[in-house]
């Protein structure tokens, strides 16, 4: 299982590590690593991470209209070869000219085809409370599951911690997805703290801890939950302690940040030493990741003392570059053994 | 108003039997607006139709209305008797061409949708008394003006099929992307055909297969783009076109120009949907099944406007390899004295057209006026086109019609002569009664 893979990374246990060694010796192919404009960085890493991984590139103008006018260079080399795409859908508007890439690459011979689309947006917008309410998380999954198959089969779709579970169901047939997590990275982040650190995970709510809680068990855990008072809602923590501990808060993305900020308030105000919070996916759209920023004066306090995101979202990454308390945690050598699959 | 007779027979050709005698079109120098004509196909019973043409709105209101109308109710009556009502959504661009639509038939309702974006910019959209749509025939009226609309209309596309209703059309009057739809090289990516992909994979409604309404689509072939779960629907403005030359004070001096092999193509094929106009074009049958060729297609239709009274020229336009140098010249026919229409499906930068255009001048057109389907003039290239004002056809056209398929250029153009917009209304509303 893939998940097993970033697992062993962290190494728990010596069975794992010798099925993974086994399952990295019997799968190594080469795999040509084409990548959108926003995500060039990530796309270098990942190679990075691999002599088998060699990155291809793609013109990306537009005609007059507006619309895409793509070249993939040298696609005469990817016939029977392993292809794989890694998108990044930041925008409305970046859909089309990738998905025509992502159409366009099974059809030209390869041996298989992966799209690693890291953060799958429209997430959060995948359920119909009122007949009317359109779901375009089920637009996006139906765009993405009619992906042409290639050589070979269907091809794999790797996100990660996509935000409702319910969404793998989302994707037909014709699709292979594959559903990977940035916690390892961040379990192999917390083990670089100080040992004094009592480290506490803190989830902002009920949908965070069934997401997660089994991926972090050896942790003590708290949970919050919003609570209406009047006309408020109001953050509460409704099971575990703070006190005099590290409470990191974990959530699959952050958008405004108003959640993780009562979190952190109540969390201090009963009693945590530090508070830490991780999201996978740093969305944080207008800029609202400026909330976060630590001031260089000695009037406001440090709020955050780490704030950890993965790079799925390439525009926030550079947006915050250098600027704590935030810290990117890379997903490359993830993605790279999950081109492996 | 007056109303003409129709003439005597109209010419019907066959691929194997061309060209039969014909009465050309009655010359008339008496401005009208109605006319009726008579459709004659081979084998079926000839149809009358009726076109009144209001060139005083803007845009140019053309009301088609089928045979048997007698039969069927006017707008005026009540309208639910025989005819299929339909729900008609749009995107907020087409707005102003759904109301259009609306008015053509108390059988078409507007509905509406709530378009708003979350703070991520992406859609947060609401389709307001959902409900009420279950057994009805729905329809979409959609523009893909740009690459960043279309995820929020295709997410209603795809919602809307599942809300139980009992047929779905998506119209979509100018299909983008059509110039992009070749391979030349391996590693060209041809939009097009991921764009008839999306579309291709709306899902299926209790009605079966959606029906997905298209005008002057650029490439013939991208009709077998599109899978088997939807209904590809290709509609022409070109008849709307030829109603409205026919209301021209100088009806009897004009001449059509085709700037290059591909819209005659285009033009030709389109045409078999729509009721023929007498003495401008009859039926053609299966006589432009594909040809590979496409000069021999284009010299076949060539000949037969000129058998049906039609003066038509071939103007051909191609780029020198040198630079990006065009050299237009006359293929076929003779402009002179003539009032040249220029016919394509669309323009981009309107750099053909005015290379068109100076040739014709120079080949002695008096007057000469453009049409395409779909204005799209990226970055205002309209601008370039100055009206004649009575003038010199070298510094200016008489006329340059557009459909209202490109919204934006319809705002733009508004008032500015030469540009006159025939609206798609009256061709949609009939598309949607099928």
């Amino acid at each position: 299982m893939p998940s097993n893979n970033s697992h062993c990374n962290s190494t728990f246990s010596p069975l794992c590590s010798s099925v993974c060694l086994r399952e990295m010796e019997r799968s190594k192919k080469k795999v040509l690593l084409f990548y959108c404009v926003e995500a060039e960085e990530l796309a270098r890493k990942v190679a990075a991470q691999s002599n088998l991984i060699q990155l291809q590139s793609i013109n990306w103008r537009s005609f007059a209209d507006g619309f895409p006018n793509l070249f993939i260079k040298n696609a005469h080399d990817i016939r029977g070869q392993h292809v794989a795409f890694l998108g990044s859908f930041s925008s409305p508007s970046v859909i089309f000219e990738q998905l025509s890439v992502i159409y366009a690459l099974p059809m030209l011979f390869c041996a298989s085809f992966s799209v690693v689309l890291p953060f799958f947006p429209t997430g959060s917008f995948e359920r119909i409370e009122e007949e009317g309410d359109v779901a375009t998380a089920f637009t996006l999954a139906r765009m993405l599951s009619n992906t042409p198959i290639s050589r070979g089969g269907p091809t794999s779709l790797v996100i990660y911690d996509i935000h409702a579970l319910q969404e793998r169901f989302y994707f037909g047939d014709s699709i292979l997805p594959v559903f990977e997590s940035g916690i390892p990275l961040l379990k192999e982040r917390l083990q670089q703290l100080p040992e004094s650190d009592k480290i506490v995970v803190a989830f902002p709510d009920d949908g965070a801890w069934k997401r997660f809680h089994k991926l972090l068990d050896h942790f003590p855990m708290i949970i919050c939950n919003k609570v209406r008072e009047g006309d408020k809602r109001i953050v509460r923590i409704k099971e575990g302690n703070p006190a005099g501990c590290h409470v990191v808060i974990v959530d699959d993305l952050v958008q405004s940040g108003g959640t993780l900020i009562e979190c952190q308030k109540v969390l201090a105000a009963q009693g945590a030493a530090k508070v830490s919070a991780y999201v996978t996916h740093g969305v944080f759209p207008n800029k609202s990741w400026e909330r976060f920023v630590h001031k260089n004066d000695n009037v406001s306090g440090k709020a955050f003392t780490h704030f950890w995101i993965s790079d799925s979202c390439p525009l926030t990454v550079e947006a915050i570059s250098g600027k704590a308390p935030f810290e990117v945690l890379s997903l490359a050598k993830s993605i790279s053994d999950a081109l492996q699959i | 108003m007056s109303a003409i007779s129709p003439p005597q027979s109209v010419p019907s050709f066959s691929s194997k039997s061309p060209s039969k005698t014909l009465t050309p079109a009655p010359n008339s120098t008496r401005p009208f607006n109605r006319i009726h004509c008579e459709l004659k196909k081979a084998s079926a019973a000839p149809q009358k139709w009726t076109i009144d043409c209001v060139s005083s709105t803007d845009p140019i209101h053309i009301i088609l209305k089928p045979p048997n109308s007698a039969l069927l109710p006017s707008p005026m009556d009540s309208p639910l008797k025989n005819s299929k009502r339909v729900c008609l959504f749009y995107c907020s661009e087409m707005r102003d061409l759904a109301e259009r639509i609306a008015s053509e038939s108390d059988a078409i309702e507007l509905r509406s949708i709530t378009w708003r974006t979350f703070a991520d910019g992406f859609p947060n959209l609401f389709i307001s008394n959902a409900q009420g749509v279950r057994g009805q025939h729905v329809a979409f009226l959609a523009s893909f003006s740009s690459p960043g609309v279309i995820f929020e209309q295709l997410s209603i596309i795809y919602a809307l099929p599942r809300l139980f209703v009992s047929s779905f059309t998506l119209i979509l009057p100018f299909f983008p992307t059509g110039t992009s739809e070749r391979m030349e090289d391996e590693g060209d990516v041809a939009t097009a055909f991921t764009l008839a992909r999306i579309l291709s994979n709306i899902p299926i409604s209790m009605g079966g297969p959606a029906s997905l309404v298209i005008f002057d689509i650029h490439a013939l072939q991208e009709r077998f783009y599109f899978g088997d779960n939807v209904l590809p629907c290709f509609e022409s403005g070109i008849p709307l076109l030829l109603n409205r030359l026919q209301s021209l004070p100088d009806s009897d001096n004009i001449t059509i120009a085709f700037p290059d092999d591909g819209a005659w193509k285009r033009f030709h094929k389109q045409l078999q949907h729509f009721p023929m106009m007498s003495g401008i074009l009859a039926k053609l049958d299966s006589v432009y099944s594909i040809n590979s060729n496409g000069a021999i297609i284009f010299h076949v239709y060539l000949t037969k406007l000129k058998l049906c009274g039609i003066p038509a020229l071939w103007v051909v336009c191609a780029k020198v390899r040198e630079g990006d140098q065009r050299i237009v010249r006359i293929k076929e026919g003779d402009p002179k004295g003539r009032h040249v229409v220029i016919v394509d499906d669309l323009v981009q930068s309107g750099g053909t057209l005015i290379e068109c255009q100076k040739v014709l001048a120079k080949h002695g057109a008096t007057k000469i006026s453009a049409y395409v389907t779909h204005g799209i003039f990226p970055n205002k290239s309209w601008q370039r086109f100055n009206h004649d004002k009575g003038g010199n056809p070298e510094n200016g056209m008489t006329y340059f019609w557009i459909t209202d398929s490109c919204p934006e250029t319809v705002k733009q153009v508004k008032n500015k002569p030469p540009f006159e917009v025939i609206s798609l209304a009256a061709a949609i509303a009939s598309a949607l009664h099928i």
